[in-house]
């Protein structure tokens, strides 16, 4: 049956067909989901929580707790949806959560009849006994059962945006405060964000009967939205919840774009926006509170305000004859505006006594309360505490109104109780920026906040030393404020419900102050009352006061608990904006990216770069044959691999030789021009955690090299030294790790075909020997440098070119390769190359590597200070037994040596008290036809061709092993300086 | 090798693209050199910057210009200057005209520099720039330091409805990207 009455701001010239619970319906644009369903006469919406209660819609906004719905289907479809706002367009399909079997007839309401056993805190003192049944029995039923609504269990089809938004004045809330306040803000010139999560702006101005300006409060609103939008400097911005308040006036926003559509099309459906705000003004309104009394928790029990905008607003009446039970002035606007509107008016119930307000054939019961209800699938009627039954099929119940102060309290702000409104208004603690106007900061009248939202305008703007003309006062209807508080029915002896969503009766609240978990925040976590999704907006004050009358505290002595963000909930994929899939964060690629692609190369993420790992030819079975061939084709001809990854950093300036000297551990000063060298660098501790080589170009010009990983810690502490350390020095450093596209070029026919590429340059060994450096040309005029320096161990060089030229440059070298048969290698096996010849890299940096434990103790020279020098000096890192770093090859050459094995000393036990030391990289050598390792052993020098036990008990291994020098091929080194 | 030169090659290849409001367009014709202060001999690069480029130094929010020549301050005693020249020489060219007033380092490969012009370039920009762009506080010929998705950026406005964004050569493809999908995400 149709509950549709005249007026209202849909249009109903535009009809929109939805589908609920799979039955075709039909509604108007600017209804709500929850509109077009009362207005279809639509009362059962849900299912509660735990006792699987009939439930119906209960109010009209963000605060509802009740009318959940699933919306939308396949992988749109989202879980928890608010009936209350979400808006109707042409197809939406909704279906109702919660139940096993229909909505109507749900096989879990057996819960109820169980709720003694299901009281606040069940869960703490049941399902542990058998323990056997946790696991398998009690944990699964308890998930099934458990949470609202179900997801698609599909990745999210949407895509959402974030943005950065920057204004001197954010106006939080577009009803008539944060209008009024606009107004004055945007006509004085300042940049404004004026933001309101409903579709429309007004706020209550929508739903109730008041006049401004002497017209319809919704159409003032209308004029005032439209002069705002004609502002250059204000931005309006609807369907937009201000979810939080984080620092320095910096808010967090949710815009929603497309959930008003039945489809994105590939836009982004929200947008979550930061917005840097000079001042903020909160114009949050209030939210309306219930009344605890028994079974109120009926489909037909609604907040009294929200009837108001059913009614008002959308034109539809939630019941053909409506009962209002309240305990402030608020309440009976409901009956005179229904009345007005020709909805039947049962009976006005007031808990205050003395109150003489009548309405003309309305039934007026004063000092009494309403103590059940009955009507299990919708109200059909109350029960009073005089004994007075009365029919009706709907109750609209208004319990006070409660300031919405929470982002007042983002910042461990705490509210204060006003007893005149028997609320919380914002406390004194408010975050930076922030000043708070009309109803939110317990300004209850509509003349009062129309007021407060153009002072507020007005001071924030003087604030900011801009100019604000004196505002004219907005003329309005008005209706006084008065309430009595009035919490729960204490006569009722059926269970009385505060928090609707998770279940929490008056009854749990006051066992829960019984069993001791008295402070409001154990209440909270043992009855999980405020712990839902709609955070407790209508039930969290009314539960405080169950808790103070139970604890014989005022309301204030049992206090809040914390108001944290968001708001009102946001999608986890509005957080995460477009850091999904391969847009997680960016990628780095090499100028020789694309070649790579092109033949065959498989990548590996280095940090953020992709670089080639190993080049895979047709027939090959494995990564085993490529890398394999790779280093038997590089050791013996020549291979090509991009090493652009590894940091460069150019540094400069008269004192930079000094500079270096002292970040490095060993010797620096003296490098002549034209000469490269190993550098080695410690952290403040002694501790070794880089190297690299660095040249020398000029008096004051270097290049240092650094590892890939630590390019950036290493520029970092550079510059920390240069800038904080040692502000005399004249040196200066950038990186250049982008700008040059650098190959290492290795192998015995290395000379060979850098003959080919380099122009003009004597590349003997005389001339240009084992670490020397040149700027040159290469191909015939490209401006490059040369470094003749090995990872591999081989004779090799490393070449660069500015990066525009690294796609030619890696095209041209494989080119001139060919007579050579070169090869491209990748970090595969660069891996294995640097392994053999015994280079440490990062498997060996753990952290804790000392110099000494690599084998390098005399390089960190003692002629000269520098960065953890004296550090490295500590007993702790000079025990005479340390940990050293050793070559490791398997006794029973076939078998494959696993790195993370642990050595023991044949013949010890097992534990880590007989630890020492551990396998770190390994790799199986195509030249010597076995797996070889390195590690750290204790006292290794001195166990040269030991046997000891490389011991693996997480992958069950045991292996024999034989104590050797980490140079497993070339210990001479005779190929990198011939 | 007289018979294999090497081409240069613009990092994006020369993107070029309107969508929408928006032009995006990449600007390979520019070259980067980064300039450092000599510690105690800042008035003398100003004098040779003056004299030679006829620019005056750079304040850390504003460049300055001078005919083919931009002047932007990258760190308190480091500067960029950015001018359109075709070969792989300018820094020999900077470093010739100065006379070792200051040191220069080449940077023209090291970043993408990419113009994002039109009616719609605010909006997009909103998405991804954490900056205030509002001509008060960003007017013409400012030059201000950001990230944009996780990667350092450069943004220098140009005009109105012109910027001029430099970012690390090396995530020009993801950069790209992000503003590609700004303009789309604002584009109807």
């Amino acid at each position: 049956m149709s509950a549709r009455i005249p007026g209202g701001q849909i249009d109903r010239n535009k009809p929109l067909n939805f589908t609920w619970n799979g039955k075709k319906m039909q509604g108007f644009q600017g209804d709500t989901l929850a509109s077009a369903l009362i207005a279809s006469g639509v009362k059962l919406v849900g299912r509660s929580f735990k006792y699987h209660r009939p439930r119906g819609i209960f109010s009209a906004g963000s605060e509802e707790p009740n009318a959940l719905v699933q919306l939308r289907k396949g992988a749109a479809q989202e879980p928890n949806t608010r009936a209350t706002v979400a808006e109707l367009f042409e197809g939406l399909e909704a279906t109702s959560q919660n139940h096993r079997g229909s909505l109507e007839n749900d096989f879990l309401a057996v819960n109820d009849l169980f709720s003694r056993f299901l009281s606040a805190g069940f869960y703490y003192k049941t399902f542990m006994w058998p323990k056997a049944f946790w696991e398998k029995i009690y944990e699964p039923a308890i998930r099934a059962a458990a949470g609202l609504g179900r997801l698609s269990m599909d990745a999210d089809p949407d895509v959402y945006d974030h943005g950065f938004l920057h204004c001197d004045l954010l106006i939080i809330g577009a009803g008539p405060t944060g209008l009024a306040a606009a107004l004055e803000a945007g006509r004085a010139g300042a940049r404004v964000i004026l933001a309101d999560e409903d579709f429309r702006p007004g706020g209550r101005l929508n739903a109730e009967t008041f006049e401004v300006a002497d017209k319809p409060g919704a159409t003032w609103a209308a004029e005032a939205a439209a002069e705002l939008a004609t502002l250059d400097n204000v931005r309006l911005m609807t369907r937009t919840t201000v979810y939080g308040a984080y620092d320095h006036g910096v808010y967090g926003a949710l815009e929603r774009k497309t959930d008003h559509l039945p489809s994105a099309n590939g836009k982004p459906r929200q947008v979550l926006w930061r917005v840097y705000s000079k001042r903020a003004l909160l114009c949050a309104g209030a939210t309306e509170r219930s009344i605890a009394f028994g079974n109120n928790d009926r489909p037909g029990v609604m907040l009294s305000g929200a009837v108001r905008t059913y009614v008002n607003r959308y034109g539809a009446t939630p019941g053909q004859k409506v009962a209002v039970f309240t305990n402030n002035d608020d309440g009976w606007r409901t009956a005179e505006d229904l009345q007005a509107k020709g909805v039947e008016i049962a009976a006005v119930i007031d808990t205050r006594t003395g109150v003489d307000r009548r309405l003309e054939g309305v039934r007026v019961e004063t000092g009494v309360s309403v103590v059940d209800t009955k009507g299990r699938k919708g109200l059909t009627q109350i029960i009073l505490s005089n004994g007075i039954t009365i029919a009706c099929d709907c109750l609209a119940v208004s319990g006070g109104w409660s300031p919405n102060v929470h982002l007042t309290c983002h910042q461990r702000g705490r509210p204060e109780w006003r007893d005149d409104l028997a609320a919380f208004v914002p406390g004194d603690d408010l975050p930076v920026g922030m000043s708070v106007a009309g109803a939110a900061n317990g300004a209850m009248t509509l003349s009062q906040a129309l007021a407060a939202g153009q002072q507020g305008a007005v001071a924030a703007l003087k604030d900011l030393g801009q100019k604000a003309p004196k505002p004219k006062a907005i003329p309005c209807s008005d209706e006084g404020f008065a309430i009595t508080p009035f919490w729960h029915a204490t006569a009722s002896k059926a269970r009385a419900w505060v928090d609707l969503q998770n279940d929490v009766t008056s009854k749990d609240i006051k066992q829960s102050e019984a069993e001791g978990f008295r402070s409001v925040e154990l209440l909270k976590r043992y009855t999980t009352l405020g712990m839902a999704t709609d955070q407790g907006k209508t039930a969290n004050v009314l539960g405080l006061a169950v808790l103070a009358e139970a604890a014989g505290k005022s309301i204030p002595e049992t206090g809040t608990t914390i108001f944290r963000p968001p708001y009102s909930p946001v999608p986890i994929g509005a957080f995460a904006g477009r850091a999904r899939g391969k847009d997680f964060r960016p990628f780095r690629l090499t100028p020789s990216h694309k070649w790579a692609k092109e033949n065959g190369a498989t990548f590996v993420e280095v940090g953020m770069w992709l670089r080639a790992q190993w080049f895979a030819r047709p027939g090959e079975k494995g990564w085993r044959d490529s890398v394999d061939r790779e280093v038997e084709m590089t050791r013996g001809s020549v291979g090509i691999c991009d090493v652009t990854t590894l940091g460069k950093i150019d540094i400069q300036g008269r004192d930079a030789a000094e500079f270096l000297n002292r970040v490095y551990a060993n010797a620096f000063a003296k490098l002549p021009v034209g000469k490269v060298r190993y550098g080695l660098m410690l952290r403040e501790d002694g501790v070794c955690y880089d190297d690299g080589t660095t040249a020398r170009l000029s008096e004051t010009h270097f290049v240092m090299t650094t590892t890939t990983a630590n390019a950036v810690t290493v520029f970092r502490n550079m510059e920390f030294a240069r800038q904080c350390l040692w502000p005399d020095l004249d040196v200066h450093l950038i990186s250049t790790t982008d700008g040059w596209a650098q190959f290492a070029v290795a192998g015995p026919n290395s000379r060979a075909l850098m003959s080919k590429v380099v122009d003009d340059l004597d590349l003997s060994n005389e001339a240009f020997p084992f670490m020397a450096c040149a700027e040159c040309t290469v191909f015939g005029g490209t401006p490059a440098r040369l470094f003749r320096i090995s990872f591999s161990g081989e004779m090799a060089y490393e070449i660069a070119v500015p990066a525009r030229f690294g796609d030619a440059m890696i095209r041209a070298l494989m080119k001139a390769g060919e007579e050579f048969n070169a090869v491209p290698y990748g970090t595969e096996a660069l891996g294995v190359m640097r392994i053999e010849k015994g280079h440490f890299a990062g498997n060996e940096l753990t952290g804790q590597t000392s110099a000494l434990m690599l084998g390098l103790g005399g390089m960190v020279s003692k002629k000269k200070d520098s960065i953890g020098s004296k550090m490295s000096e500590r007993a702790g890192m000079n025990e005479a037994d340390e940990m050293r770093l050793m070559g490791f090859r398997p006794v029973d050459r076939s078998v494959l040596l696993q790195a993370g094995a642990h050595f023991l000393t044949k013949g010890d036990p097992e534990d880590m008290a007989h630890d020492q030391g551990w396998m770190t990289s390994v790799a199986y050598s195509p030249e010597l036809g076995h797996s070889v390792g390195l590690g750290f052993l204790k006292r290794g020098p001195d166990r040269m061709g030991e046997i000891i036990r490389a011991f693996d008990p997480v992958r069950g291994k045991d292996t024999l092993v034989e104590v050797c020098s980490v140079h497993h091929i070339d210990p001479e080194g005779g190929r990198q300086r011939g | 090798m007289a018979d294999l030169t090497l081409k240069a090659a613009p990092i994006l290849g020369g993107v070029d693209m309107k969508r929408g409001d928006c032009h995006l367009v990449e600007r390979d014709d520019l070259a980067l050199v980064s300039i450092a202060v000599p510690l105690g001999k800042k008035t003398a690069l100003a004098k040779a910057l003056t004299s030679r480029f006829d620019l005056n130094m750079p304040d850390a929010q504003n460049s300055t210009t001078a005919g083919n020549y931009r002047l932007i301050q990258t760190t308190p005693d480091q500067m960029m200057l950015i001018f359109a020249h075709p070969t792989p020489d300018a820094d020999e060219v900077v470093q010739k005209a100065l006379s070792g007033a200051g040191y220069t380092t080449d940077q023209t490969d090291a970043w993408v520099c990419l113009e994002l012009s039109g009616t719609g370039c605010l909006a997009a920009l909103e998405r991804l720039c954490p900056l205030d762009l509002d001509q008060s506080v960003f007017p013409d010929n400012a030059a201000k330091r950001t990230t944009m998705e996780h990667m350092g950026a450069i943004a220098i406005r140009l005009a109105s409805d012109r910027f001029l964004l430099l970012s690390a050569a090396s995530s020009a493809g993801s950069f790209l990207h992000a503003l590609e999908t700004s303009i789309d995400y604002t584009t109807p």
